[in-house]
């Protein structure tokens, strides 16, 4: 569990919340970013919007690939 | 989990990759459809969609999901809700590029390599002079729990995008105005702006873990604090940040404590680094966000940074 404290998760519950302090900020904040194993998507180079995507593809004469969801996909803004 | 997968990375080179906002593309309700139905990338998509085999397009609902089309709109791959299956995308990557190589001498397509470019930020954020990244992801709940483990391709990829409820996080982009509250005035420490902290708080502070939420409505604020203080040094000033945040719109709730740091550059009048990290309790539910038969009260965490773009 990286470099935080086991006793400092093992003990959270509704009457004990977890505690951000000084000594353990950076071990919090490594712990909720992802890996970059986790962020593997944005490896793909991924283009924000359709129609101009469209124009490039046109341009170049090449197959689009179009991932869309509820929420922007590239993360929910 | 499916962009994990190196094949389909590669396959992935051979297009033009773009993602984008199915909402604001092609909206399930009427009223919505008909405020977009004139645009030249709706008709676009809908003639593609058309086109595909029934199943594969969502006829009368969400058109959430993963497509592969000619730079006509021609219909080459996809599947609605195709996102989870690894395996299966990869195949219909596979069938597309096959079609593709008749369509391109067919049509007598250039075929030009595609440029390599670095993904972007969401409409709205890029671009913008100050922009936060938000992640999100529940916290182990004690001995033994799997809450929040990291997603590893060698066994996730395996065990199918069902067990996503153990490595989920999530990830927001926040463009944010008035961003010079956060730099401290005086020597004590100081309140940070109660207007921007509440809008700071209804706007990241969100349980989308595992789906998505809607922005915290403002009755819902029952307490959103932060104050800052900043020692000046050479180079900049430290800055140090504490705080609370207790919303509860009476479906899901969540309490947190914040405490952050940063590093103000006076000299350009800007921030050089900023963090914050924001821990406690959610409990409840959002229509979307799949909290059903897990509402908690559970331990969640965000992590909050200053986004500085690749140069």
């Amino acid at each position: 569990m990286l470099m935080l404290s086991l006793a400092v998760l093992l003990h959270v519950s509704p009457q004990n919340p977890p505690e951000p302090t000084v000594a353990n900020l950076s071990e919090w904040l490594t712990l909720i970013e992802p890996a970059a194993s986790e962020q593997a998507y944005r490896e793909i180079g991924w283009r924000n919007a359709l129609w101009p995507a469209v124009q490039e593809a046109r341009k170049l004469g090449r197959p689009i690939l179009f991932w869309t969801m509820n929420g922007h996909p590239l993360g929910c803004t | 989990m499916v962009w994990s997968d190196p094949e389909i990375a590669k396959l992935s080179r051979e297009f033009v990759t773009v993602a984008d906002e199915v909402y604001k593309l092609y909206p399930e309700d009427e009223w919505n459809l008909k405020r977009v139905q004139d645009t030249p990338a709706h008709k676009f998509f809908k003639r593609y969609g058309e086109a595909m085999p029934d199943g594969d397009w969502n006829r009368g609902g969400t058109k959430q999901g993963l497509y592969m089309i000619g730079p006509d709109g021609e219909y080459l791959e996809g599947r609605f809700a195709a996102n989870g299956f690894p395996e299966d995308i990869k195949k219909r990557m596979k069938r597309a590029l096959k079609r593709w190589q008749g369509l391109r001498q067919r049509k007598k397509y250039d075929n030009l390599p595609v440029p390599t470019v670095v993904t972007t930020l969401p409409p709205g954020v890029d671009g913008k002079p100050f922009v936060l990244r938000v992640h999100s992801r529940d916290l182990p709940r004690g001995e033994g729990d799997q809450c929040g483990r990291r997603f590893d391709p060698e066994v996730d990829l395996k065990s199918g995008w069902s067990d996503f409820k153990q490595w989920a996080w999530n990830e927001n982009w926040l463009a944010v105005d008035k961003w010079q509250v956060l730099v401290p005035k005086g020597k004590q420490r100081e309140v940070v702006d109660s207007a921007f902290v509440t809008k700071l708080a209804r706007e990241m502070l969100i349980d989308n873990v595992r789906g998505q939420a809607g922005v915290w409505p403002k009755t819902a604020v029952k307490s959103a604090k932060l104050t800052m203080l900043g020692v000046r040094r050479a180079g900049g000033t430290k800055v140090t940040y504490r705080g609370e945040v207790e919303l509860d719109d009476g479906a899901r709730s969540i309490k947190l404590q914040l405490l952050g740091d940063a590093v103000y550059d006076n000299d350009h009048g800007r921030f050089r680094e900023l963090r914050i990290v924001a821990l406690g309790m959610r409990k409840g539910a959002h229509r979307f966000n799949q909290r059903d038969g897990d509402e908690g009260p559970a331990p969640i965490g965000f992590a909050v940074n200053l986004y500085r773009a690749p140069k």
